[in-house]
């Protein structure tokens, strides 16, 4: 795809997020659009190798949402690529649906399962080491949430991939600067991530995460790193797409009222 | 090693795997900094299978995760306080909720770091481990019961949580112990008037308390709990009816051990028996001292075994 239509995947995901989210009025919206255009590449723009109606192909790049909240995010897509039946997202948080609140690792498509922080930079080392093992050549990537940085586990495991040399391990940072009661560098200043993941001795890069432009060429140093494993550092807006959400920690699972709903839809591009 | 010793239960266990790991490339061994004599041979011969997660326990438990998931068998080996409350969130979101197939190696349970004190010792590892969804907790008594349980382990992948003793434990089996690892339990000396149930280290002190209770008439039997999750309540049961009396002594806290296992089968199976837990007590004292000087201290030493037998007997 070119970057027109990655644009336009990202307003249709916003979309379909959006309608999944409003039918149960369960989710979160704002932790899911910060890291939209972030999915949307790696799934559209050609980075993560990954084949329609087959989940479980062992050649697969491993994709873990580890802010696991906002692993929803995959939902449309895991449908749009075959994975189960885009009826599964009608029945979202429903008895008898497949899709629940948090990631469940028995959803075709979903690797790890997800919803306590500080879990994903293991997990996906693990599996960048059986890929090594295994003498494959699949990549893990590892969608954190800035926030979830917090936790001691993620520096435990960061320091281990990069002892490790796991290059085909790639952390991509959701950098929104929220988390739920505030600002991140009001509430514990997480300071200058870049330089935090590069002293643990991985590649670091930070860029727009909203930005094609920049996002499709960071994904370019994989495999360049001279055995470094990769973070890249994307600096985000939560909520961004819905402008009364956006940057507003009070969003995080709040939901809106019929008239936002409505200004929300008409912004998304949606009819009203 | 002297030879005067018992085998450490640690080295039975890891020379097992070695020698599985020597056939299978997707057995992995993963330590987070403890070490054993037998672990020299596989940190050299098999470099590949052998992981140092660093003095890391939640990024072992991750990292353990992603693996298991990725087809591998992995066995993890730390001090039992580190492996189990140190990464118990780790373990009960990404391996009990995925029910994967990681065995769990702890040294030195309940007072085995006996010198160490309270941070080394685990006083609750039976119960938070057993409340695990889907685990499996399994105590050897000695160096044969180890080794045949990771022989278990390395040919059925499931998720397990085993107890090793730090110290040598002297030989309970003598070859036998395959014969009972299906049941869950070894009915290691015959009684009839108490049944004392143990596990681990403190069988020994429960088959000295057998021999004195003998001496003063009083016919008490030894039951090895080796696997207290899950519990085979129905076969203990029927077992423990044939006894008068039950008595239970471990190393735990008394809320959620051991014997509040024991006690739940009874119930579960609506027997009631008469019945006396000794364990560990809320404020328990910390002093210098070896684990015998603990035991007694706690009051789950031989002298206190045979008390509280006798009392359960009506001979004091």
């Amino acid at each position: 795809m070119n970057i027109n239509d990655l644009e336009a995947k990202a307003y249709w995901l916003r979309q379909e997020l959006f309608e999944m989210v409003m039918r149960q009025k369960k989710g979160h919206i704002p932790s899911c659009y910060s890291c939209t255009e972030i999915m949307i590449a790696l799934y559209y723009g050609g980075i993560a190798k990954v084949t329609a109606g087959q989940p479980d192909d062992p050649k697969r790049d491993r994709i873990i949402v580890s802010k696991g909240h906002a692993a929803m995010v995959q939902y449309p897509i895991l449908a749009d690529l075959d994975f189960y039946p885009k009826s599964e997202l009608e029945r979202f948080t429903e008895p008898g649906g497949l899709l629940g609140m948090y990631a469940d690792f028995r959803i075709p498509g979903i690797e790890g399962i997800s919803g306590s922080l500080g879990h994903g930079v293991g997990m996906g080392a693990g599996f960048a080491m059986a890929a090594r093992q295994d003498k494959q050549d699949y990549r893990t990537f590892v969608i954190l949430g800035d926030g979830e940085c917090y936790e001691g586990s993620i520096w435990e495991s960061a320091m281990f991939a990069a002892h490790r040399k796991l290059d085909n391990l790639i952390a991509i940072i959701d950098r929104n600067q929220l988390c739920i009661l505030g600002k991140t560098e009001e509430l514990l200043e997480l300071g200058d991530m870049e330089e935090k993941w590069r002293s643990f001795g991985w590649e670091a890069v930070t860029i727009d995460g909203h930005s094609f432009d920049e996002l499709m060429p960071a994904f370019d140093r994989i495999g360049k790193t001279g055995g470094k494993p990769l973070a890249i550092i994307a600096n985000t807006v939560k909520g961004k797409g819905i402008s009364f959400m956006e940057g507003r920690s009070e969003w995080h699972n709040r939901m809106p009222s019929d008239e936002q709903i409505a200004q929300a839809r008409s912004e998304l591009g949606m009819e009203g | 090693m002297d030879a005067q010793l018992p085998r450490l239960m640690r080295d039975a266990v890891i020379d097992t795997i070695c020698a599985a790991a020597r056939k299978d490339k997707d057995i992995l061994f993963i330590s987070a900094d403890l070490g054993a004599a037998a672990l020299d041979a596989l940190r050299e011969d098999l470099p590949d299978q052998f992981i140092h997660a660093g003095i890391s326990e939640q990024n072992m438990v991750d990292l353990a995760s992603g693996l298991a998931l990725s087809g591998k068998k992995v066995f993890l080996y730390a001090m039992a306080p580190f492996i189990t409350a140190r990464c118990y969130e780790q373990v009960k979101c990404v391996i009990a909720s995925m029910n994967l197939p990681v065995t769990i190696i702890a040294v030195g349970v309940g007072l085995g770091y006996d010198h160490a004190t309270l941070t080394h010792f685990t006083p609750e590892d039976i119960a938070c481990m057993r409340a695990l969804n889907g685990i499996e907790v399994l105590t050897p008594g000695d160096a044969e019961a180890a080794e045949e349980i990771a022989n278990v382990a390395i040919a059925d992948s499931d998720f397990r949580y085993i107890r090793l003793d730090r110290q040598g434990q002297a030989p309970l089996y003598n070859g036998s112990f395959k014969a009972v690892y299906d049941q869950g339990f070894g009915h290691i000396a015959e009684g009839k008037q108490v049944a004392i149930v143990a596990c681990g280290a403190l069988l020994q002190k429960a088959m000295a308390a057998r021999d004195a209770l003998a001496e003063q008439g009083v016919e008490a039997g030894v039951i090895d709990l080796f696997r207290v999750k899950p519990i085979n309540g129905a076969g203990l049961t029927k077992l423990l009816e044939s006894y008068d009396a039950v008595l239970t002594v471990e190393e735990q806290l008394l809320e959620g051990g051991m014997g509040s296992a024991v006690a739940e089968a009874l119930v579960d199976n609506s027997v009631l028996k008469p019945m006396k837990r000794l364990g560990m007590q809320d404020g328990f004292a910390v002093v210098n001292g070896d684990r015998d000087t603990l035991h007694d201290l706690y009051g789950i030493d031989t002298p206190q075994i045979i008390n509280a037998a006798l009392k359960l007997a009506g001979k004091v």
